[in-house]
């Protein structure tokens, strides 16, 4: 249970030379997102009325402590005194009414919150154990993990889940909301400054549950127009390796490891990995699957079978144990030119 | 509160000097096992939920030390998953649930307030033996693979976990009733036995404290009992209430969750609230201030805590109507618990301060809750809790009111009832020394994660980016001196039950019954049944001479 | 009244055949035992309720999320059968009332007498519940012991659904998995009802119940018609809904 440090990295992006900056430090003095002000202003105000309060409890003990403290042991009380009716009227009224206050202000500030301006560009983000998927308005190409926005554009996104409960939380924006299955839920905001951002996963889905990490770009209206989240390098067989890495990287390590090593799910190298290396030639290994009904097959490795158990893990599953009592998640929407570069880096990973 | 009872009684000669007391007048494995009274049976609950402490303090240790590194010190993550739901599930329904009530109340509550003994003492044991079997099963969920699903066991992750779900759901399950029989034994005590004379308000206000309590045990944990019961189908058979696939609604189950949840943290806190108001009035040696307002605000908070739940999922989605009910009322229970705040504060002002162990025990409490009760108004702004739900800011909210006021209240409260439980009194440099090292400690350790959850810190994380490590390694430190203080607590404590200095026959001066019965006291707490003249806080009625007299 | 070990109180036997009851040492009279004890189990009862509260909340949840799941589903109950049961409960609440009225006055036979009687309902209940229960086993609308399927989100198979019933409806599980959880953890209180009932039974044959102390009759009396209030909020909901 107890292992070494662990060596994956800390963030699967497709561009990993950009590392994540805290750009959305708390007490910035621009306003980074057009919901700051709401929640902001807000927390100062609570903040200050609860270091008043804070303030006065403790001083008032540290008085009594210093002027009322028993020196001989049948030392009386000063004063007996139980009830003093305005006194206790004023501390009921006056937090009564600062709480009030705070409800009201939070309440319209949540209020604006919800509703995204008509004018909000409709983007998509699917969650699934353990990363994320964004789809653009007018873009067939989906990003993972990392999310591109334009500066002073309101982005309102569509939320899907395709396992358990995730949430959708930018903190520089001061946008939460859970991703449930089953449900489609929104949230939209306005980013008023360009930068990189973090998106954290902020509800408990299993192991990964703090890899599922976003970095967040927003960018000027030129940068956007050139659709930079249209990051996949395939052009070259050495590209597309590249970015299958990447991929593996993004979407596969949690389960699946490239040397042998066993896992949630098979290993794609090593003496039963995926593909094996006959002279110059790559071809697939041959392993016994369980199908469906339960009965049993053996199959060869190709694109067809890798695509179908990338599409549908469970029409075949390798039957070896543990594999075929794990349960993997379909991911059937990885768009086609993906699926091609992951086929070329399991390829790559072929051994004697 | 005079009373018929002298404040002591010595019999010389009989049974070769000093009465015997509860702790030496039987004696043997059974007759603690098979007890029926109920101070045992709180001294066997005091052991267990000790232990059960420790083993819950262990895990938070660990998952502090594993989080020194951003990408995990110790374990990988799924082990990690495991270690902070164990923490998690440990303290909460094996410490915090069944503890005041459990100890302390059982052992001072029926003495508080002139009784024999509780209405229903074989109820009482049966208590006490759920406790020790849902335990078990907690304990055997770990051997059978553990569970990763945190303390709150959200669908559809607790449905789809292939881990030990089922067998911790049952335990918790089992320690419900354990709690659900306590509170009815104490409403009932409550109601049918008090002494002769004692009314309604005349009652301690620890015995208004558990009573609010006990109607959130009997009226509350039952709904948990059936989630629990539903995700066990689910599991087994696949019902599909929850699980989206097969028609059901996750956030039902939150609701159904939160429902009992948010009532138990107030089972939680309701009876750390009534050891500090018997605390400050002994010790400032002066009448509760406001004691009708502490008493009624100790009722309003059990009936509006079953209407708060929503808050803990303003971000799952719910109407904007549910919304605006679920923060209001939030706003509104903060109102009956600051005017005990202001009342305890007023008590203590002007009183005749002794700056002993409980005290200082106390004065920690009511600056800490300060901070823990501030914070949790904070969160009740909707938009504002939309951006610290799921941070490490309400982490340290929860462990300010949990950690740093329950335990330190119980803690209070143990060392407060010692010397009459035990009839020793442990070593008062050793105390004062602990607590100072427990404040800072606990203030070390969560400070930071109000800092570093604001700035967006999520919770439940087992790796995290950089930035976050200066305060991920300096509450690491604080958890390390917070454990030193309370290793040091638990040292002294046990050294005084073998070589600890005789207590007084009323130690700190109280005048409730519970420090005018003998010192430890009889089987049935008084050697005459009690009857009540005057009101409850009335130290002129105080008897000085038994302050300084040692037990015999 | 106080005392010290060794002299509780004792209330009398009325008469020969019965036996004298020893109040418990804790309480001073018999009064009090009796209100405490009396209080107690209300407390319990109203646990009882709100657990089933918590399944009630579900019904109504998902009848307004799939009014026409619920609709075609409590089509396929026996509504005669329903009808019966309940008409069963009901009378056994009056036979149990009369049993504890029995204790009051010290009739030690017709005691027996009515707590048979309630037994036999409660019989009559669990086999009518297991008539229904067969039934929907056949055609696939309820889960069966053995052969159980994964919890990791593969289609449950028990829900087989034989003759496509519930075919036009969405998520026809979900009323079946309402109806066999409430109905079954139901009929787990009438057993434990009948259990306790049977214990009254052996307690009442040695002459422990009588005018000067029925308490336990009395609890388990008011248990019994908790079990049966349950059910009569249950049946209309599960059976006579479309």
């Amino acid at each position: 249970m107890i292992s070494t440090l662990i060596q994956d990295p800390k963030n699967y992006v497709e561009n990993p030379a950009k590392l994540p900056v805290l750009s959305d430090k708390w007490g910035q003095l621009e306003p980074l997102a057009s919901t700051f002000d709401h929640v902001d202003g807000l927390f100062y105000f609570t903040y200050v009325v609860c270091i008043f309060f804070f303030v006065l409890i403790t001083g008032v003990l540290a008085l009594s402590v210093v002027k009322y403290r028993r020196k001989t042991f049948d030392q009386p009380a000063a004063s007996n005194v139980t009830h003093n009716t305005p006194l206790e009227v004023i501390w009921t009224i006056i937090p009564l009414i600062i709480v009030m206050v705070m409800f009201v202000w939070g309440w319209k500030g949540s209020n604006d919150m919800l509703v995204a301006p008509a004018d909000a560009r409709q983007y998509k983000a699917v969650a699934k154990q353990w990363n994320w998927a964004f789809s653009y308005p007018g873009s067939k190409v989906q990003s993972y993990n990392e999310l591109w926005l334009e500066v002073d554009k309101s982005a309102a996104f569509t939320l899907q889940s395709t396992d358990v409960l995730h949430a959708f939380f930018l903190p520089g924006m001061r946008v939460k909301r859970d991703v449930v299955p089953g449900r489609q839920q929104t949230a939209w905001f306005r980013p008023t400054k360009t930068g990189d951002y973090h998106l954290f996963c902020a509800e408990y889905c299993g192991q990964d549950h703090s890899k599922m990490y976003a970095l967040v770009h927003v960018v000027t209206a030129d940068e956007y127009a050139k659709k930079p989240w249209d990051v996949l390098k395939d052009s070259t067989p050495a590209e597309s390796i590249a970015s299958g890495e990447n991929i593996y990287k993004a979407l596969c390590i949690s389960c699946h490891s490239v040397n042998g090593t066993p896992g949630t799910g098979p290993s794609w190298g090593g003496a039963k990995g995926l593909f094996a290396k006959d002279g110059d030639k790559v071809i697939g290994r041959a392993r016994e699957v369980v199908l469906a009904d339960g009965s049993t097959q053996t199959v060869t490795v190709d694109e067809a079978y890798i695509k179908e158990s990338i599409a549908m893990p469970n029409a075949k599953k390798v039957a070896e144990l543990p594999y075929r009592n794990n349960n993997m998640s379909a991911f059937a929407d990885l768009d086609e030119r993906r699926v091609n570069c992951l086929i070329a880096y399991m390829k790559s990973l072929a051994s004697n | 509160m005079t009373t018929n009872v002298p404040a002591y009684e010595v019999h010389a000669g009989e049974h070769g000097g000093a009465k015997p007391n509860f702790l030496n007048v039987t004696k043997g494995f059974m007759s603690w096992a098979a007890t029926l009274d109920h101070k045992r049976i709180g001294i066997m609950y005091l052991i267990g939920v000790t232990a059960a402490f420790l083993a819950g303090g262990l895990f938070a240790l660990l998952v502090r030390l594993h989080l020194w590194e951003p990408t995990g010190l110790l374990f990988d993550n799924a082990t990690y998953n495991q270690i902070f739901t164990l923490h998690g599930a440990f303290m909460v329904f094996i410490f915090v649930i069944p503890a005041i009530p459990g100890s302390l109340g059982n052992i001072v509550l029926p003495i508080m307030l002139g009784a024999k003994d509780v209405a229903l003492p074989r109820l009482n044991l049966l208590s006490f033996y759920l406790w020790v079997t849902g335990t078990c099963f907690a304990l055997y969920a770990i051997l059978a693979g553990g569970f990763d699903t945190g303390w709150t066991f959200y669908a559809p992750y607790s449905l789809y976990s292939t881990q030990a779900v089922i067998s911790i759901g049952l335990g918790i399950f089992i320690l419900g009733f354990s709690s659900i029989f306590t509170g009815l034994n104490f409403i009932v005590t409550t109601h049918k036995l008090r002494a002769p004379g004692m009314t309604w308000f005349r009652m301690p206000l620890f015995v208004w404290a558990i009573y609010a309590t006990s109607i959130l045990q009997v009226l509350a944990t039952p709904v948990l009992g059936i989630t629990i019961l539903l995700v066990a189908f689910e599991r087994l058979y696949g019902v599909g209430i929850f699980d989206p696939r097969l028609g059901g609604d996750p956030v039902l189950f939150e609701h159904f969750f939160w429902f009992y949840s948010h009532p138990a943290v107030y089972i939680m806190v309701l009876p750390a609230f009534g050891i500090i108001s018997e605390l400050v009035t002994v010790h400032s040696r002066k009448p509760l201030f406001g004691y009708k307002l502490i008493a009624f605000s100790s009722i309003a908070i059990a009936v509006i805590s079953f209407l708060v739940w929503g808050h803990h999922m303003f971000t799952s989605g719910q109407s904007t109507y549910a919304m605006f009910a679920f923060s209001f009322l939030t706003f509104f229970v903060a109102i009956p618990t600051a005017i005990k705040e202001f009342s305890w504060v007023a008590t203590i002002w002007k009183g005749s301060i002794a700056m002993n162990s409980p005290m200082l025990y106390t004065l920690a409490f009511l600056i800490i809750f300060a901070i823990g009760g501030l914070t949790g108004v904070i969160l009740g702004a909707l938009n504002v809790d939309i951006h610290l739900h799921d941070t490490y800011f309400v982490v340290a909210h929860f462990h300010y009111v949990m950690m740093g006021s329950i335990a330190l209240a119980f803690f209070a409260g143990l060392h407060h009832w010692w010397p009459k439980i035990f009839g020793v009194i442990y070593n008062e440099g050793l105390a004062k020394l602990a607590c100072g090292i427990i404040f800072v400690g606990f203030n070390a350790t969560f400070i930071p994660q109000f800092v570093m959850g604001s700035r967006g810190m999520p919770r439940r994380y087992a790796t995290y980016i950089e930035d976050y490590q200066p305060f991920h390694q300096a509450s690491t430190i604080g958890a390390m001196v917070l454990g030193a203080g309370v290793a040091l607590m638990v040292g002294y404590l046990v050294h005084s039950l073998l070589a600890g200095k005789k207590a007084m026959q009323n130690h700190w001066g109280g005048v409730t019954l519970d420090w005018l019965s003998p010192t430890p006291p009889p089987l049935e707490n008084f050697d005459e049944a009690p009857v009540v003249t005057t009101e409850v806080y009335d130290y002129s009625t105080l008897d000085l001479k038994t302050t300084q007299t040692p037990v015999r | 009244m106080s005392h010290d070990h060794g002299h509780s109180v004792v209330v009398p036997a009325p008469g020969p055949g019965f036996l004298p009851h020893t109040v418990a040492h804790h309480f001073d009279t018999p009064k009090q035992e009796f209100q405490a004890a009396k209080l107690g189990f209300w407390l319990f009862l109203a646990t009882e309720i709100l657990l089933f509260g918590g399944l009630f909340a579900a019904y109504f949840y998902f009848h307004q999320v799939y009014p026409e799941t619920f609709k075609v589903g409590g089509a396929q109950l026996n509504w005669r059968l329903g009808a019966v049961n309940t008409i069963v409960l009901l009378l056994s609440s009056w036979t149990m009332a009369m049993g504890v009225r029995s204790a009051q006055v010290s009739q030690k036979g017709k005691l027996l007498m009515y707590c048979a009687l309630t037994v036999l309902g409660a019989v009559i209940f669990m086999c009518i519940k297991f008539v229904e229960y067969q039934a929907k086993f056949d055609h696939g609308l309820l889960p069966v012991f053995g052969g159980m399927h994964d919890a990791l989100g593969q289609q449950l198979q028990w829900y087989t659904d034989h003759d496509g019933v519930m075919a036009g409806v969405p998520h026809g599980n979900l009323f079946f998995s309402i109806y066999f959880t409430m109905t079954a953890i139901h009929g787990l209180h009438v057993i434990i009802g009948a259990g306790l009932i049977v214990w009254i039974m052996f307690g009442a044959a040695k002459g422990r119940f009588h005018a000067n102390y029925f308490l336990p009759v009395d609890l388990v009396g008011l248990y019994w018609h908790l079990v049966d209030l349950i059910w009569i909020f249950l049946f209309p909901l599960l059976y006579l809904v479309p």
